[in-house]
């Protein structure tokens, strides 16, 4: 067989094999196009889940009779105005989608310019491949794209489409994706007659509300940092409002949703102190980077980027990320007094009555039997009223103390955290503020308050390193152990000195006293394996902040201890000003707050 | 089987074997004690697939006979009955069950055929033998078993490795062990057919039992090595353990040979200053600085969160001053080991390894690393 130069049809049938796999990758291209066109509102209708048509309206520029003829040729594009592949500042740039639909599909093209001279509309449709002439149409201003018939002539690639509703969630999450990002246009997808997503413009937190849902609007910290021209804006949630998957982390460079693993590994970094390693923070975040200094060129469907400096971008991440949940202070987010309303709301009216009526009217209510029954919470409470008296220990029960019940100072009612009431179950405080009552759980409140200082004393004094009479040698493969040496400086100021032992190896000088006599091999085989997938030594940190942990477990507080009042308002207003002690080092909150106005509606007062 | 024996005597014994026995065992008959009476003595093994101890005892045996019954359970009901009593332990060899019988309590103990149990080759030809007087091997014990690893993971620090060395044209027994942080070294003038040993890393849990038998030997301990298996005997008990098969690191190596700037120092008084002063330092890195200048040595403790501490002894020193910081509980365990009046500190810099000896005694030094403070 002779070589030959294939046929333009075969040709765009190959590069749609690349560009477009689904019809989800049609749509994006298309959503790209609409918004790079300038569009005010886009919408959106498949049918069966794609398959069968796919349109995407919008109200951009349009185009003349001439251009649509010249959009649907291969790498014909109006987006790189000055042939440079370095400014790429448009979403599209490779003139490749329309062609390589046109060569898949069924695609008619409908548009007509908004500039008013060339107002005339016109129509151009390519099946399979064949083009035909523009021709006179109606249209109001802006572009339709109608593909009918997807993959028609690719029947390989069609018997490789899932079900329609698993290609219509995926054509789903990527008008979500680019919404999330263009909250200023107005998105609507309608999938089968059936309205899947209306997205009127609105700004960005209330789009990513439309979208992420209220939760996340309202626990999200507003990220803003800015370096060397890069800028980084967006939301990301208290570290209270977790999920188990990252897949509610969304990232944008300049506008284009992104999957990297160097931001998702920032993301881990900038939590990891918050959470445990398999919990991920909701967040959605936007890079905005000159041009010049990141390369999209480098996946067909763009899911990929490559940034010039990594870690400046990786810095400017855990940077603005740190900053806003240092900011956040004690904040636990709000679905955790709302998980505890339901909760609360969660036994039926009717167990509740028997409950009443089985157990507590046969008995006269008389403290002491309260005190006997399973669930009675009051056995070790008291009140803080007096607290001149009730700073000697608590030994007196509640009996006795009923009676003194009385409003809480008045001065601590102001605080964040209000004034302690009482505690129950010698485990939980009761506080009142102005406006509700909080609930802390003692021990991990001040476990939080003991790591938090533990850690700002390894800060502050350094990281005490015991020298190796026999350094350990590591073996490892080559890059590996490059990549370790890379950052020898950074292992260094954690108290790991290596050095190296040849191609290979590793030789391990100093490690951080605190890890005593653990296992060095492991820990910097860790070390190397996070380097290769996150790009950072989180597990040294991890390893020491454990160690930490497990001594700020031990020296806090406990359950089962009972306080004195000026002990829990002290720690309460410990908590206050403490950063981070809104959750414990596991990412569960340290206190829940309930609002006066959430209490009322328990009782179906409002 | 049936036999008598005096509660004191079969005490003493299971006191020795028991503890062998972990708690825990997947292999059941690994927490039996296996019992053997013949002619007037009772033999008692027990093992962990790795050491065995066996113990004879005089017993008046009526039945000669073999069985296997639960040692820690035995070891408490002997421990619980009355002193000065006799036990008379007996069943037939079809029984499943041995009965412990003294005064008016009886026990039956649920056993396991004796010949499921492990035997670590106790006929074993041993290619080295020669005896250590038990004074010397106490001591090398206790001087170095402190600085033993407990990391699983660098299995070959975790024990003593013996051999036979030179030492100023002397010939000697070493013994030496590490943790990477610390090393402890011991010599002994080489016992007669102890020239050509290999050189053999002798397990921790070895090093326990051995230690805890010590105290009960008599004069000379035997010692029977071959390439994977050291016997230790006296009297009537004998320990076989396996050896660690690794190699121990070359650790003459770090061991200084030039630190010329030498302190003196009482131990007592030193090790109870460090005590002092290591209260304030954080509880896990313990770190404790020593300044030294002229006369004295200052001891100091900082601690963000307790305060600091600092203390001054007099030393002998007179080399320049200078700085350096160590893990205060590696000072304290070398300072314990030393008995005289006078601790020879010999140091380098402040990242270098020191030395530190017994002035009046060369027989074991110890090197610490310092640490970055």
């Amino acid at each position: 067989m002779q070589i030959r130069q294939l046929p333009e049809t075969l040709i765009n049938q190959i590069a749609a094999g690349e560009v477009i796999e689904r019809p989800a990758a049609a749509v994006k291209e298309l959503v790209e196009n609409a918004i790079d066109a300038g569009a005010t509102r886009i919408d959106i209708l498949i049918r069966e889940g794609g398959a069968s048509l796919i349109t995407v309206q919008d109200d951009g520029i349009g185009m003349t009779a001439d251009e649509l003829s010249l959009a649907v040729e291969r790498h014909a594009t109006s987006k790189l105005p000055d042939d440079n592949l370095v400014h790429i500042a448009a979403l599209g740039f490779r003139g490749e989608a329309l062609p390589s639909i046109g060569a898949v599909s069924r695609l008619t093209l409908t548009s007509r310019p908004r500039d008013a001279k060339n107002a005339d509309a016109a129509a151009i449709t390519v099946d399979g491949g064949k083009k035909s002439k523009p021709a006179p149409a109606a249209h109001p201003a802006g572009t339709r794209v109608e593909i009918r018939d997807l993959f028609y002539a690719t029947p390989a690639r069609l018997k490789f489409l899932k079900t329609p509703r698993a290609e219509a969630q995926a054509v789903r999450d990527i008008v979500t994706r680019l919404a999330m990002a263009y909250p200023d246009i107005s998105f609507s997808l309608t999938h089968d007659d059936k309205s899947v997503l209306e997205l009127p413009a609105a700004d960005r937190l209330e789009r990513l509300q439309q979208i992420m849902g209220r939760d996340f609007a309202e626990n999200a910290l507003p990220i803003a940092a800015e370096r060397d021209g890069i800028r980084l804006s967006g939301f990301a949630a208290l570290p209270t409002l977790n999920r188990g998957t990252s897949q509610y982390q969304y990232f944008f460079v300049n506008g284009r949703p992104v999957r990297d693993k160097l931001t998702v590994g920032a993301v881990r970094g900038a939590y990891a102190d918050f959470l445990s390693h398999d919990r991920h923070p909701m967040l959605c975040l936007f890079l905005d980077i000159p041009p010049e200094l990141v390369d999209v060129n480098v996946h067909p469907a763009k899911s990929e980027v490559r940034f010039q400096d990594t870690a400046l971008v990786r810095g400017l991440i855990v940077g603005g990320l740190k900053h806003a949940i240092a900011a956040a202070g004690h904040r636990a987010s709000t679905t955790v007094a709302e998980q505890t309303l339901q909760s609360f709301r969660a036994p039926a009216p009717s167990s509740a009555v028997s409950r009443w009526d089985g157990e507590y009217r046969q008995r006269p209510p008389s403290y002491k039997n309260l005190k006997g029954m399973a669930g009675a919470a009051y056995t070790g409470s008291y009140y803080a009223s007096n607290l001149a008296l009730d700073d000697a220990p608590a030994t007196r029960n509640f009996a006795q103390d009923a009676p003194a019940a009385s409003a809480p100072e008045q001065q601590n009612l102001s605080f964040p955290l209000g004034a302690a009431v009482a505690q129950v179950h010698e485990t939980y405080i009761v506080a009142q503020t102005a406006d509700g009552l909080v609930l802390v759980d003692q021990h991990a409140a001040h476990e939080r308050l003991v790591y938090e200082k533990m850690k700002q004393d390894l800060a502050s004094g350094g990281i005490a390193r015991q020298s190796l009479l026999l350094p350990e040698i590591v073996e490892m493969d080559a890059p590996a152990a490059e990549r370790l040496l890379g950052r020898k400086e950074e292992l260094e100021e954690l108290g790991l000195m290596i050095e190296s032992f040849g191609p290979g190896a590793i030789a391990v000088q100093e490690v951080p006293a605190l890890l005593g006599a653990s296992d060095i091999q492991q820990l910097v085989r860790d070390l190397a394996d996070d380097i290769a997938a996150y790009g950072q030594t989180v597990a040294l940190k991890e390893k020491l902040e454990g160690i930490c942990g497990t001594i700020a477990c031990h020296g806090s507080v406990r359950s089962g201890r009972r306080l004195t009042s000026s002990e829990m308002n002290a720690l309460l207003r410990q908590m206050e000003a403490t950063p981070h002690s809104g959750q414990c080092n596991h990412g569960r909150p340290t206190y829940v707050e309930l609002k006066l106005h959430d209490i009322e509606k328990l009782f179906g007062r409002k | 089987m049936k036999f008598t024996i005096d509660r004191a005597d079969l005490l003493r014994a299971l006191n020795h074997v028991h503890s062998v026995v972990e708690r825990r065992n997947t292999i059941p008959i690994l927490a039996n004690v296996c019992l053997k009476a013949e002619k007037d003595a009772l033999a008692l093994t027990t093992t962990d697939m790795d050491l065995e101890i066996i113990e004879s005892v005089a017993a008046e045996v009526s039945q000669p006979g073999a069985t296997t019954v639960p040692a820690h359970t035995l070891y408490d009901i002997v421990r619980k009955l009355p002193d000065g009593s006799t036990v008379e332990l007996s069943g037939a060899a079809s029984d499943t069950t041995l009965q412990v019988k003294s005064g008016k309590s009886t026990f039956r103990l649920g056993c396991l055929a004796v010949e499921d149990f492990p035997r670590m080759g106790a006929d074993e030809k041993f290619a080295y033998s020669f005896s250590i007087p038990a004074a010397d091997l106490r001591m090398l014990v206790d001087r170095t078993r402190f600085a033993i690893s407990n990391e699983e993971t660098r299995y070959y620090l975790n024990g003593i490795y013996l051999h036979a060395a030179e030492s100023d044209g002397v010939a000697v027994l070493r013994a030496v062990a590490t943790d990477g942080h610390r090393l402890a070294r011991f010599e002994m003038p080489l016992p007669d057919g102890a020239k050509d040993i290999p050189g053999v890393i002798i397990p921790r849990k070895a090093i326990n039992e051995m230690r805890k038998l010590i105290d009960e030997a008599g004069d000379a301990i035997e010692i029977g090595l071959s390439e994977n298996r050291l016997r230790f005997s006296f009297d009537h008990i004998a320990l076989t353990t396996k050896l660690i098969d690794g190699t121990f690191p070359d650790y003459d190596r770090v061991i200084p040979k030039n630190n010329d700037k030498v302190l003196e120092v009482n131990p007592a008084v030193f090790a109870s200053a460090v005590d002092r002063v290591s209260t304030i330092s954080s509880e896990k890195s313990r770190a404790v600085k020593l300044t030294l200048g002229g006369k004295t040595m200052t001891l100091s403790a900082n601690s963000p969160d307790s305060g600091s501490a600092s203390e001054e002894i007099e030393v002998r020193f007179s080399a320049q001053p200078m700085e350096i910081g160590f893990n205060s509980a590696y000072l304290m365990d070398v300072a314990k080991q030393i008995e005289g009046e006078g601790c020879r500190i010999s140091l380098s810099d402040p990242a270098s390894p020191t030395i530190i000896q017994d002035v009046a005694d060369a027989s074991s030094l110890y090197v610490l690393m310092p640490m970055r403070v």
